[in-house]
């Protein structure tokens, strides 16, 4: 290990290999429950039951089903994050500088710390029980207002109403991530440009938007990656049968319903690579986001 | 001397014919205490895809539980489907733990399937011979357990006009409402629901049914009424899916579960009558096999039998048992009315086998694909 | 009123609508349990459910082991790197960041396929082997929150320094672990543990995919069979969350007094 071969100048212990122990639980823990498995998937992606290496795998990823089940995946994760991105902006702006009581802030923030974790089986619950054909709102607006709300189309299990329970995750964790943004937003820069006779919307334009620029858009790739990757609020209000890709995967897992078992690796592994690309923009990102918050 | 000698061998005969017709009985009750020992040895059970309101089962393990209480059951996954049981066993072959299942309740097409991949081992339970031949394999892999027919469950609060039958749901009033019990791809009982839409517009059971069936499911997709939900008592219940496929058996047990509230009905389609039959087997890797065979005893005992029966289900040794007057009456006026049992088809394992390809290779092509608007 | 602060106040309203109306609904439905009249009846129903006991229990014992071990997975890591190692940190960010890029369900998906009877770590064999491979599993879940909490806890308190002078004063490692650092982040481990303990309770696809009996899925269970009492179940699983949250809240208030009295 070292390449000293003096024996009288070495030292009695060398610090670094000694050091070097203490990453080791930690490593070893990384290795086998995080680092393994994902490598065992990649890996199992490109082989055949005999263990060659081959592409057939990916390629069974273009089949109509899988293809319009990415399709709708992707959909539904741009339409939330472009959504929660903006309803979450517009919300962070209200409590941050719309001049509204200044406990609003807390109080929001302290409710979307709780609401962003609220994902998940109860989510689906609380929607049905309000927008469901039985829920409180539908009936409410049946019985106060003679809105049939089912009645002009609307469903709940459907690609509207499963946005609209997915945004219920991604507005707060918008709000959590841009409202120190927002907050980085020198008041004296928005002085400086009134004093240079900018109008608001110009100093939107040319000095907030720009500046906030790589925070939407990075916060925009990590909403995009949480909802592809949710699967039990998905399940929990359609049961197995909706085709986004986590249900057609869990259903591939539990039943091998594809007729395929290496298709699942070749669909975990399109998820990782969707998830991962999502993760690396929000990450590149973020590093040129924070030179403003210096 | 030649009377006597008669008589004594005439006496003699009818004491050996006696004693070959009670040997069995003899060595039968010998077998059954050592497969009890075996089983009481093994400790466990694993039983995979049994919810406790189908056909009763609560009840059905409740009662072997407390017939043999050193025997722990162990359940598995209550919302699986025949083909989630079929990959259990897969994935389990080299587990011996408790994630693997001794034994298994399948629709009648995943018998031979489970047969043909090497998934099963035979057993022929003591009342072997009272299980009618058709729903049974010959050399004793997999054997029918009960039946009932396909019939709709609607929510009563949320629909107001009842449908007759499967050409009714494809109204417009009935937008958004109707769901299977679960995909297609992998439960019986939604295979078999495609199955019945598919005889209520004239085809033969078999392929064709298969084929009739998808086609009308994917008009009633297009038409905005289908619902990609697992429609089961609580979906119903609370709205999601207030017109569901099932078993009739399954549909009455959810109705008295709500108990009126919401109140709702069983319908049983006018036009055609679809009978379906689930099979019992048992892992070819199980990791307690006596455990499993005693189950397969008391499920085909008198009292297992009559526990299917207090679930709306029809047993297997059905009418062997209610000629031999073992079925109490108020037992028999509780189970839905018996013309659409005599009208009913019941569908041959080949006709099922057919049906269930066409269905599982189908289904995403023709109506899959565009499920979620 | 400015235009800016009308289009605030209507922003807020809609906002407040959105997020409580499904609270509200979700209260009012699970009170339906008893036709035409409001009654607790759901929830009764699904305290007294043996099955609610048991997952709810494994739950929240599977939380408590998860919550030590990511404990005594971090912070000593954690420290360590802070000290004697910072050349790594980048690594051991990156790793702790894995977790919230790999879907969860892709991970239980490579524990099946890794740990099978088959393999040389045949955790699923048993159940007990399953129990601590979920364990571990909940532990990676949880992993980014634990370590960014306890990291923002160190970055506080000088480490190196606490360090040497410790050292000095004649401390071993156990002790300047165990009685310098650990006190003055327990804030932060205590935060972190509460949002392991949110996760690990509603969690949903290791426990399916791993055939555990925990609370996800007996929820999700209790959707497909029952008509109210999901929606109590959503209301206590909403309580859990919001006194996990207002605890770490409290936790952090707690710390900042001690801190100003020094």
């Amino acid at each position: 290990m070292t390449t000293n071969h003096s024996q009288a100048v070495r030292p009695l212990r060398p610090p670094i290999s000694m050091n070097w122990i203490g990453a080791v639980p930690f490593m070893l823990f990384a290795l086998l429950f995080l680092i393994l498995p994902t490598f065992h998937i990649v890996v199992g992606a490109f082989r055949t039951p005999d263990g060659s290496l081959t592409l057939v795998n990916l390629q069974g990823l273009a089949a109509p089903n899988i293809m319009s089940a990415a399709w709708l995946s992707m959909k539904l994760s741009l339409l939330t994050a472009l959504l929660g991105c903006v309803t979450g902006l517009l919300l962070a702006m209200a409590i941050t500088r719309g001049g509204l009581p200044s406990w609003f802030r807390d109080a929001t923030l302290t409710f979307s710390g709780v609401a962003s974790n609220f994902a998940g089986v109860p989510l689906a619950f609380a929607f049905i029980a309000t927008l469901g054909r039985l829920g409180l709102l539908t009936v409410v607006l049946r019985d106060w207002f003679g809105v049939n709300l089912y009645g002009t189309g609307f469903n709940l299990i459907s690609f509207t109403g499963l946005t609209l329970t997915y945004l219920y995750f991604q507005v707060p964790l918008m709000l959590l991530i841009i409202t120190p943004a927002l907050d980085g937003l020198k008041r004296e820069w928005k002085e400086a440009a009134e004093s240079l006779g900018a109008s608001g919307a110009q100093y939107w334009r040319m000095v907030a938007l720009p500046v906030l620029w790589p925070s939407l858009l990075g916060t925009f790739a990590l909403l995009f990656a949480n909802a592809f990757g949710a699967v039990a609020t998905a399940m929990a209000l359609t049961g197995s049968s909706l085709s986004i890709v986590p249900i057609i995967l869990f259903a591939q897992i539990r039943g091998d319903v594809l007729q395929d078992p290496h298709l699942g690796y070749a669909i975990a592994f399109g998820m990782i690579v969707v998830t991962g690309i999502a993760n690396l923009v929000y990450i590149v990102l973020r590093s040129r986001a924070e030179r403003w918050q210096k | 001397m030649k009377h006597t000698t008669k008589k004594y061998i005439g006496a003699a005969m009818a004491a050996a014919l006696m004693l070959t017709t009670a040997l069995p009985a003899i060595s039968y009750a010998g077998a059954m205490e050592d497969l009890e020992a075996a089983a009481k040895k093994e400790g466990m059970l694993t039983t995979i895809a049994l919810p406790h309101d189908w056909c009763g089962y609560g009840d059905v393990i409740a009662g072997f539980k407390a017939k043999y209480p050193e025997i722990t059951v162990n359940e598995l996954n209550p919302d699986a489907g025949s083909a989630d049981e079929l990959e259990a066993i897969r994935a389990n072959k080299d587990n011996t733990g408790p994630q693997a299942p001794d034994v298994i309740d399948v629709g009648l097409a995943f018998g031979p399937q489970s047969k043909g991949e090497k998934l099963i081992q035979p057993y022929k339970v003591a009342t072997w011979a009272e299980i009618p031949d058709n729903v049974k394999d010959a050399d004793g892999f997999w054997y029918g357990d009960y039946y009932g027919v396909m019939a709709l469950g609607v929510n009563t609060d949320i629909i107001k006009t009842m449908p007759a039958d499967w050409a009714d749901l494809l109204k417009p009033e009935y937008a958004n409402s109707f769901a299977l019990t679960g995909d297609p791809r992998a439960s019986n009982q939604a295979i078999l629901a495609i199955m019945s839409a598919g005889m209520a517009r004239g085809a033969e059971p078999g392929q064709t049914s298969g084929e009739k069936g998808l086609e009308f499911f994917a008009e009633l997709n297009k038409a905005g009424n289908f619902v990609p939900v697992s429609g089961k008592s609580g979906t119903i219940a609370q709205g999601q899916t207030p017109i569901v496929a099932a078993w009739d058996y399954n549909l009455l047990a959810w109705r008295d579960g709500l108990k009126g509230n919401p109140p709702m009905e069983v319908i049983i389609p006018s036009g055609s009558s679809l009978a379906g039959v689930y099979v019992q087997a048992i892992s070819a890797f199980a990791p307690h096999p006596n455990a499993a065979k005693l189950w397969m005893e008391y499920l085909y005992s008198d009292e297992g039998q009559i526990g299917w029966l207090k679930g709306y289900c029809h047993p297997a040794r059905f009418n062997a048992m209610v000629a031999a007057g073992k079925v109490p009456q108020e037992l028999l006026d509780k189970l839905p009315p018996a013309e659409a049992y005599n009208k009913a088809v019941f569908p041959s394992v080949e006709q099922q086998g057919a049906n269930k390809k066409a269905v599982t290779e189908g289904w995403d092509k023709v109506v899959g694909a565009e499920v979620m608007k | 009123m400015s235009a800016a602060k009308l289009w605030s106040w209507i922003a807020f309203i809609f906002g407040f609508l959105f997020f409580f109306l499904p609270l509200i609904g979700t209260f009012e439905f699970s009170l339906r349990a008893r036709r035409g009249v409001y009654s607790f009846d759901a929830y009764s129903n699904v305290l007294s459910d043996p099955q609610f006991r048991e997952t709810f229990t494994y739950s929240v014992v599977m939380a408590l082991f998860t919550i030590v071990l990511g404990v005594l997975i971090v912070a000593p890591t954690a420290f360590w790197v802070r000290l004697k190692l910072p050349k790594l940190r980048p690594v051991v960010e990156f790793i702790t960041l894995l977790p919230l890029v790999i879907p969860p369900i892709v991970i239980v998906f490579g524990y099946i396929r890794l740990y099978n009877t088959s393999s040389y770590l045949p955790l699923t064999g048993t159940a007990f082997g399953t129990n601590i491979l979920m364990m571990c599993g909940y532990a990676t879940l949880a992993l980014p929150y634990m370590y960014r909490a306890v990291d923002t806890g160190l970055r506080t308190i000088d480490v190196g320094t606490l360090t040497e002078a410790a050292q000095s004063l004649g401390a071993g490692w156990t002790t300047i672990i165990t009685r310098l650092i650990l006190p003055n982040v327990l804030v932060a481990v205590l935060s972190g543990a509460f949002l392991t303990f949110a996760i690990v309770i509603g969690e949903y696809v290791f426990a399916a995919l791993l055939n555990r009996p925990a609370f996800g899925p007996y929820m999700v269970w209790m959707g497909g069979n029952r008509a109210y009492e999901p929606a109590a179940l959503a209301v206590i699983a909403f309580t859990i969350t919001w006194a996990c949250m207002a605890l770490i809240q409290l936790a952090t208030r707690f710390s900042k007094h001690t801190r100003a009295q020094r």
